[in-house]
This record gives C-alpha cells, sequence and structure tokens, in this order.
C-alpha cells in the first residue's frame, strides 16, 4: 500500500473515526451513562464486533451504493468520503441530526454529476425507501419488544437484583449483536468508494480467506474502533441522554431494536432467504444507526403516552433527509472542481 | 466466562436471600413484640419478659449485620447502580422501624410503667394494630423486590391500620387523662403510647417512599 493510497484513504478513514466516536455512543451510551457496564468493556466489545460484522457481513450494502455510481479513480472517492465526512462534521456541530449514510449518498450523486455518469434513481429510491423506513420499522420493533418483555417481567415476578443481572448481560450482548450489525451496514459508507481502487491482494488466514474488499473494510472497522477508544466516551457524556433519559431496561429494548433494524437491513442471507421463500426483502443498503435510535425511543414514549417527546427532533430527521445529501452533493461537486482543475488529479475516469 | 458468569448469579441470589431474611426479621420482631408485651401485662418486669426482650435485642442486632451487608454487597457487586440509592435508603428505613420495636421493649423493661387493668384490653388492641402495620409494611417491601402489583395493596393496610392505630392512641390518651391517676403517671403512660404508635407512623413514612419507588420505577 503506497503512502498516495493512504493519504487518500485518510477520508474515509477520518469518516469511520467519526461513525465510531458517534455512532457507537448511541449503542453503549445509556449503558455507560448509567453504570451498567464500564467504558473500557463497552469499548472492547464494541471494537471487537464491528470489525467482524464490517469484514464478514458488509458487501451487502457496498454492492448497493457501488449500483448507485462506481467511483472509479482515487482522487475522486477521496472527496466523496471528505465531503461526507465534513458534512456529519459540521451537521453535528449545529446540532442537526444526520448520518454517515445519507452523506455518503449526497457525495455520490455529487460525484455522478461532476463526472457526467447517470444515477441509478431505482437504487437511489431503495436507499432513501430504507431511511424511511428505518425509524418507523425501529420504532414498531421497539413497541413490540417492550410489550413482550414488559409482560415477561411481570409475569415471572423475577427479582430485582436478579433482573439487573440479566439486563446487564442482555446490554452486553444486544450490543454485541448491534456493534455488528452497525459494522455490517455502515462500513460501506466508510470504505464503500475505495472498493473498486484497493490495491490489496487476497490473503489466507488459516481457515479464512480474505478478499481486497474484506481487508479494505478491516482498516475501516479499525478507524472506526479508533474512534470508539478515542473520542465516544465524550460523546457519551456530552449527548448520551439528550435525546430522552432512559433507563436501563428501555436502553435494552432501544438497542436490541436498532440492532434488529441495522441487521435486517445489512444481513445478505436474510435477504436471499426471504426472497427465495417469495417474501418481500429488505433492501441491503446503509441506514441511520442514529435513526433507528431516535424511532425506537419515539415509539416508546408515543406509547407512553408521548408525553416528554421533543417534537423537534421528529423535524430534524425528516430534515436530515434532505439536508444532509444535498449539502454532501454540493460541496463535492465544489471539491472536485477544484481537485481536477487546481491540483491537476483524475478525479474520475470516463 | 461462563463459571464467572454463574458466580455473579450466585452472589446476586445470596444477596436476594439476605434482602428476604431482612423482611423475615420484622415480621419476627413484631411476632416476639406482641408476645412480650402481652406477658409484660400480665407480669410485668419479670425474667419471662427479661428473656423475650433480650430475644428482641438480638433480633434487632442481626437485622443491623443484615442491613450492614446488604449496603455493603449492593456496592462491592455494582448492582442496580440506577436506583440503589432508593433501595439503601429502604432498607434503612426498615432497620429504623426494627430499631423502634426495640426500644420500645426496652424502655418497658427499664422503666416499668404500672397499666392499670381498664387500659389493657385497649392496649392490646394498640399493639395488635400497630405489629400488623408493620408485618404489612415487610410484605409491601418484599413485594417492592419481585411484584410491583402487589406492594400497592399491602401499602392500603398498612395505610389502614396507622389510622387505627391513631384512633386507639387518641382514645386511650384521652381516657388516662380523664382518670384519676397521678400526673406524672399519665404523662409516662402516655409518652409510652407514643413510642408504639411511632411505629405505624415509621411503617406509614416507608410506604410512602414505597410507593414512590414504584412510581420510579414503572418501566
Amino acid at each position: 500500500m503506497s503512502l498516495t493510497y493512504l493519504f487518500f484513504l485518510s477520508s474515509g478513514l477520518f469518516l469511520g473515526w467519526s461513525l465510531g466516536a458517534n455512532d457507537v455512543s448511541n449503542i453503549f451510551g445509556a449503558a455507560v451513562g448509567s453504570k451498567m457496564l464500564k467504558f473500557k468493556t463497552a469499548a472492547v466489545i464494541a471494537s471487537v464486533f464491528i470489525i467482524i460484522g464490517a469484514v464478514f457481513g458488509g458487501s451487502g450494502t457496498t454492492q448497493t451504493l457501488s449500483m448507485l455510481g462506481e467511483v472509479n479513480a482515487l482522487a475522486g472517492s477521496f472527496m466523496v468520503a471528505l465531503s461526507a465526512a465534513l458534512t456529519v462534521y459540521f451537521m453535528a456541530k449545529t446540532g442537526l441530526t444526520t448520518s454517515t449514510s445519507q452523506a455518503i449518498v449526497g457525495g455520490i450523486i455529487g460525484w455522478n454529476l461532476y463526472a457526467g455518469k447517470a444515477t441509478n434513481l431505482t437504487v437511489l429510491a431503495k436507499i432513501m425507501s430504507g431511511w424511511v423506513i428505518c425509524p418507523l420499522l425501529s420504532g414498531l420493533i421497539a413497541v413490540a419488544l417492550y410489550f413482550l418483555l414488559k409482560t415477561f417481567i411481570n409475569k415471572m415476578h423475577i427479582h430485582i437484583l436478579m433482573q439487573h443481572q440479566l439486563l446487564r448481560l442482555g446490554l452486553i450482548l444486544s450490543g454485541a449483536f448491534c456493534t455488528y450489525a452497525l459494522g455490517a451496514n455502515n462500513i460501506a459508507n466508510v470504505m464503500g468508494v475505495f472498493v473498486d481502487s484497493a490495491p490489496f491482494q487476497t490473503v489466507s488466514a488459516g481457515f479464512f480467506t480474505f478478499s481486497p474488499e474484506q481487508i479494505l473494510f478491516f482498516l475501516g472497522a479499525v478507524a472506526i474502533s479508533v474512534g470508539i477508544f478515542t473520542y465516544s466516551q465524550k460523546v457519551m457524556a456530552t449527548i448520551g441522554n439528550h435525546l430522552m433519559k432512559m433507563s436501563p431496561f428501555i436502553a435494552f429494548i432501544v438497542v436490541l431494536s436498532q440492532a434488529l433494524v441495522l441487521f435486517l437491513f445489512s444481513s445478505s442471507s436474510l435477504h436471499d432467504a426471504l426472497l427465495a421463500l417469495h417474501l418481500p426483502a429488505f433492501p441491503l443498503v446503509p441506514v441511520s444507526s442514529t435513526q433507528a435510535v431516535i424511532g425506537a425511543i419515539l415509539g416508546i414514549g408515543l406509547l407512553k403516552g408521548g408525553r416528554g417527546i421533543n417534537w423537534s427532533i421528529v423535524l430534524r430527521i425528516v430534515a436530515g433527509w434532505f439536508t444532509t445529501p444535498v449539502a454532501t452533493l454540493l460541496i463535492c461537486f465544489v471539491s472536485l472542481f477544484f481537485l481536477e482543475n487546481v491540483f491537476q488529479l483524475k478525479v474520475f475516469l470516463p | 466466562m461462563f463459571h464467572i458468569k454463574v458466580s455473579l448469579f450466585a452472589h446476586t441470589k445470596e444477596l436476594e436471600q439476605k434482602i428476604d431474611e431482612l423482611h423475615d426479621k420484622i415480621v419476627e420482631i413484631s411476632m416476639v413484640f406482641k408476645k412480650a408485651f402481652h406477658l409484660f401485662l400480665e407480669e410485668k418486669r419479670s425474667m419471662n419478659y427479661r428473656k423475650l426482650s433480650k430475644q428482641i435485642k438480638t433480633i434487632e442486632h442481626d437485622a443491623d449485620v443484615l442491613r450492614r451487608d446488604i449496603e455493603s454487597q449492593l456496592y462491592a457487586q455494582n448492582l442496580i447502580p440506577d436506583f440503589r440509592g432508593d433501595v439503601l435508603e429502604l432498607v434503612e428505613n426498615l432497620d429504623k422501624v426494627i430499631n423502634e420495636f426495640d426500644e420500645v421493649a426496652h424502655q418497658f423493661y427499664i422503666e416499668n410503667p404500672d397499666i392499670p387493668e381498664i387500659y389493657h384490653q385497649k392496649m392490646k388492641q394498640l399493639v395488635q394494630e400497630v405489629c400488623e402495620c408493620a408485618e404489612n409494611l415487610a410484605f409491601a417491601s418484599r413485594a417492592f423486590f419481585k411484584d410491583f402489583t402487589a406492594v400497592r395493596n399491602y401499602s392500603q393496610k398498612v395505610y389502614f391500620l396507622e389510622h387505627e392505630s391513631d384512633k386507639t392512641t387518641a382514645k386511650l390518651k384521652e381516657a388516662i387523662f380523664a382518670s384519676d391517676l397521678e400526673l406524672a403517671h399519665k404523662l409516662q403512660l402516655k409518652t409510652f403510647l407514643s413510642e408504639v404508635a411511632d411505629i405505624a407512623d415509621l411503617a406509614e413514612n416507608c410506604v410512602d417512599q414505597l410507593l414512590i419507588y414504584v412510581i420510579k420505577r414503572d418501566i
């Protein structure tokens, strides 16, 4: 791997770092905030499962993104990832709900427009439908889980202390599942645009054979892990409970709902199995973990009578569907122009 | 890993057992107190009463040991961090009820008050109400750890019995102060009545907090 490649890859790694810092705090924030789990335990679990999810389950969503636009020059990939990272950074600074998934889609469309390539509208519609379905589905799953688990706990008369221990175990397992699903679903955002230009060889290690794509995903997942260890604790401390103060029980439901939704939108095996049974399958698209969390919290909030729900957050989600991709598209388009004309770099191949 | 998890659950089971035992102590001390009071009315400060008074002291001491164990283990095992404070407060308040039983029994032993026979029946009724009140507190608190819906039922019984004990105390005080007893004697009996009634008041305060914890914990 040359230094030039590493330099261009840095924007994707930066995007991965910010994903690790922000999105993992949605998964383990409430558990760490309520002292059910130590930060170090959460960080180790998250890092291990993000890497496993990214390396072994990240191909499905990546294929969908490359169908939207095959970014075929390294400098172009660099700018798509950088514009997405900058948008996420600035949107987060201004307190707007955003997601790397929406940003990267905007970036790819920006590159398509600049390179004069056609954007596959069917794929775009599929991806956008995922963004709308994601919070709605997460809310529905959270409501169903809340009913089921509450009835179970009330009927079983489990001692509070045992409930606590089971809940702690549940938070660890659901957190691990959720970080696995996050890695599988969101690695496409971080590394997807670099897949076509990956310079790696296939590597065999014991029983496993790693494709160039998987090695690239591994690097992206390591960047996400660095984000988790270096910055997510701070994010957990500052925004951990800003949506709604969650009890460990609610946190468990929210994390599990988020995990299920991310899994549904990223599992190729489940997708194929549903299609084989002639059932409608979930599109394999990268979705926003933050919006899945918000959907789950809103679902439970509405179930409890809708008190204390911050409706402006709902508006922010809807606003995010438009503002994030549009902002990234504009940044990407303008930056590609500079990259090509000022720095004389090839940002696309005809 | 599996071994660690199993041993973690074993520690939790042990702590559950201790919390259960603390509730048992309330029921036990209440029953021994009732027996001791009946004996006091018949024999005053006798050897038999002394034995029961010592038994009450032992129960109170055991409850103190349990309380300290529960408090330290809750921290040591980092259990229920989100409402550990509430549980610690509850355990402290249960212990206060147990302490009050011990104090009143000891006070009877020290002061050996002369209780005229005409008040015996009403006094027994008061002790019965107060003891039932404490026992229902124990049931409500035990339910708090396993079955929230039952807490309300027992709490209503505590409120009812506390109110009844207040009425009985008021009637007794009225009768005592209308009698020909010496003022010092009247005041001594009034103090004892208030101390016995305090047990029900403490139980009521404890149940008030318990119901708030239930609302806070309603998931």
